[in-house]
């Protein structure tokens, strides 16, 4: 187990100072949370990145992995609107196998999270900079802030009428270019294998009759029925996929569209050219989406984020699907890739799922305050 | 205590149950015949005249993470277990040979009930609906975490949950505990009888007892030697290889 050592007080007080001018209330969610919300959330993934505890009562928790979940839990519990909190403290992360040499598994992190406040570009690069103005009184002359924005290519299947199973497969394999090929292709022929036996007769039957001799196999005996799901649901499914190859598939044209922005990469200008360019040429139409990217970006530099230490990738994505839309990244080049300085973004869609407001906005970003500091040595 | 250069080899085989008689007839197959030392508890044992190979008998679970952390230099158990310790074990242990013996498969099954079900695919998208629908992930027991991980991985399903399940996993789905499980099977009858089925592609790993060496101890000459006089040829090779890459 490697911890991190403490940072000199004077470090620390200058990568904390943009946090305590941000207006946000201090606040220290507990260390131990629930194991199975965590997992519910992030999937199985995640298991293996996590210290579980557990105490004699055989509840089982783990050590907070980072802070955005148990924050977002406690607004949501104040009922408050709106809230803009910070927060300073430990986090656990078991290191992955052949990391264990350079990855510290107990580590400060130190954040701010916005709930409720107006989005938009304006917004968004303000909680960026604020990571930046931080990352920087580390020290560090290498940094960089990678940007992205997932709404592009979302915006880009719903113009395509991509239907939702294929879109959401596509969406979550963006940033690992073979699963986004293969997402693609499955879009392209969504027909499976053919039916066989009772589930190709159930396929092609009236939805009640279909409904009706599949529970009366299953009271026969044929079939135990076994399993938490209706015999409607069931059916309903098996008719739907008869109707897959009628379903809109999608064409070469159409995935190579998908492939080729999201390997756009590069200064912001020019990825948002490319990005421009490559719409046009297959005549999607997104409306303002490039635009608040284009926006965004001006506001950065507004914010004082240099121009020549930024860049955007339409391919960006987090692997935690709650974050959505904007979405950034600090790097310096003393850390490998997947060991960013700083990192944040939007995550309405995790508010949602955890009980919060339909349509509430979530935003935040956090440092590493350890590897923002430039004295550190490895 | 040895000399390392004299060091005995240390081997570890099944304790008890189906698997110990058939390691032990594998043995008799080479020549080789197990004796017990001295020490009324029965976890050491010999080869009868055999001195330079020091024999451990444990479970097939404790083996396989005593090769993994290189506290013995081989070992036979399941290649399930092997494989179950986790991505990247193949850095650690290097898999000599198969036995032929203890073949079981470790399978994906889901209820016969859901006759939609037949594949991995099929399971992507309802665990994807499910989840959608009533907030809650579709949940597989198991006991095999790391082969269930990278197995579904694989295929791009992300939406479930493993529900740790020590015995009888076949009986979760039934008790209301999980709606699909990753067990090992041998007929597939147990699976049958509990109302399930394995889906199409739902093979994750067709497993036999397995004769494995750990990368994570030193190996001397002498013990490599000793090593050799139980393997055969294919499996020395491999041995050499990976003792000469590590």
């Amino acid at each position: 187990m490697r911890a991190e050592p403490p940072l000199p007080t004077a470090a620390m007080k200058a990568i904390r100072a943009p946090f305590l001018e941000a207006g946000a209330m201090l606040i220290d969610p507990p260390v131990i949370q629930p194991l199975n919300e965590l997992l519910d959330l992030a999937g199985e993934t995640m298991r293996a990145r996590l210290f579980i505890v557990q105490g004699e009562n055989g509840a089982e928790a783990c050590l907070r992995p980072d802070f955005t979940v148990p924050v977002t839990r406690a607004h949501i519990a104040s009922g408050a609107p709106s809230g803009r909190y910070r927060y300073e403290g430990k986090a656990f992360r078991v290191a992955r196998k052949g990391d264990e040499a350079s990855h510290f598994e107990e580590f400060i992190q130190m954040g701010l999270e916005a709930y409720g406040e107006r989005k938009d570009p304006p917004a968004d690069a303000a909680i960026a900079a604020i990571a930046w103005r931080s990352v920087v009184a580390g020290g560090r002359r290498d940094l960089a802030m990678h940007l992205g924005d997932t709404r592009i290519v979302a915006d880009v299947l719903r113009v395509l009428e991509t239907p939702p199973r294929p879109a959401a497969r596509i969406m979550r394999a963006l940033g690992r270019p073979a699963a986004l090929s293969a997402a693609l292709d499955k879009a392209k022929s969504p027909a499976g294998e053919a039916r066989e036996g009772l589930a190709a007769e159930l396929a092609l039957m009236a939805e009640s009759a279909a409904v009706r001799k599949l529970e009366e196999a299953w009271a026969s005996g044929e079939l135990e029925a076994v399993g938490g799901r209706s015999a409607l649901e069931i059916v309903a499914r098996l008719r739907l996929g008869a109707q897959a190859a009628k379903e809109r598939r999608m064409t070469d044209s159409e995935a190579t569209l998908i492939t080729d922005l999201s390997v756009i990469s590069g200064a912001p200008d020019a990825a948002l050219d490319q990005a421009r360019a490559v719409l046009t040429r297959a005549r999607i139409d997104i409306g303002a989406s490039l635009d608040t990217v284009a926006e965004r970006t001006r506001a950065l530099v507004a914010e004082g984020v240099p121009a020549d230490r930024l860049s955007l990738g339409f391919g960006f994505r987090r692997p935690f699907s709650y974050y959505a839309g904007f979405l950034f990244d600090i790097t310096s080049g003393a850390f490998g890739p997947g060991h960013a300085v700083a990192a944040g973004g939007r995550y309405d869609p995790l508010l949602r799922q955890l009980g919060g407001p339909v349509g509430g906005h979530a935003v935040g970003c956090m440092v590493r305050p350890f590897r923002a500091w430039s004295g550190a040595s490895q | 205590m040895s000399e390392p250069q004299t060091a005995p080899l240390i081997l570890a085989l099944p304790s008890k149950g189906r698997l110990k008689e058939q390691c032990e007839e594998w043995l008799a197959s080479v020549g080789l015949e197990l004796t017990p030392t001295g020490g009324g508890r029965g976890y050491t044992a010999a080869l009868k005249g055999v001195p330079d190979v020091s024999v451990q008998l444990l479970s097939a679970g404790s083996i396989a993470a005593a090769i993994d952390a290189g506290e013995v230099h081989l070992g036979v158990t399941g290649e399930d277990l092997l494989r179950e310790r986790g991505e990247g074990v193949e850095a650690r242990v290097a898999l000599l040979q198969g036995l032929g013996f203890g073949r079981a498969d470790v399978v994906v099954a889901a209820p016969k009930a859901w006759v939609d079900v037949e594949t991995m695919a099929d399971v992507d998208e309802v665990a994807h609906d499910f989840l959608a629908r009533t907030g809650a992930r579709l949940r597989v027991a198991t006991k095999y975490f790391s082969l269930t991980r990278a197995w579904f991985a694989a295929h791009g399903v992300v939406d479930y949950r493993i529900v740790g399940s020590a015995g009888a996993t076949e009986g979760a789905p039934a008790a209301g505990a999980a709606e699909l499980i990753v067990d090992i099977t041998t007929t597939g009858a147990t699976l049958e009888a509990n109302g399930l089925k394995i889906l199409r592609d739902g093979v994750i790993l067709r497993s036999q007892a397995n004769l494995a060496a750990s990368l994570a101890i030193p190996w001397s000459a002498s013990q490599r030697a000793a090593a050799e006089r139980l393997i055969n040829e294919q499996a020395a090779t491999i041995l050499q290889t990976r003792l000469a890459n590590g």
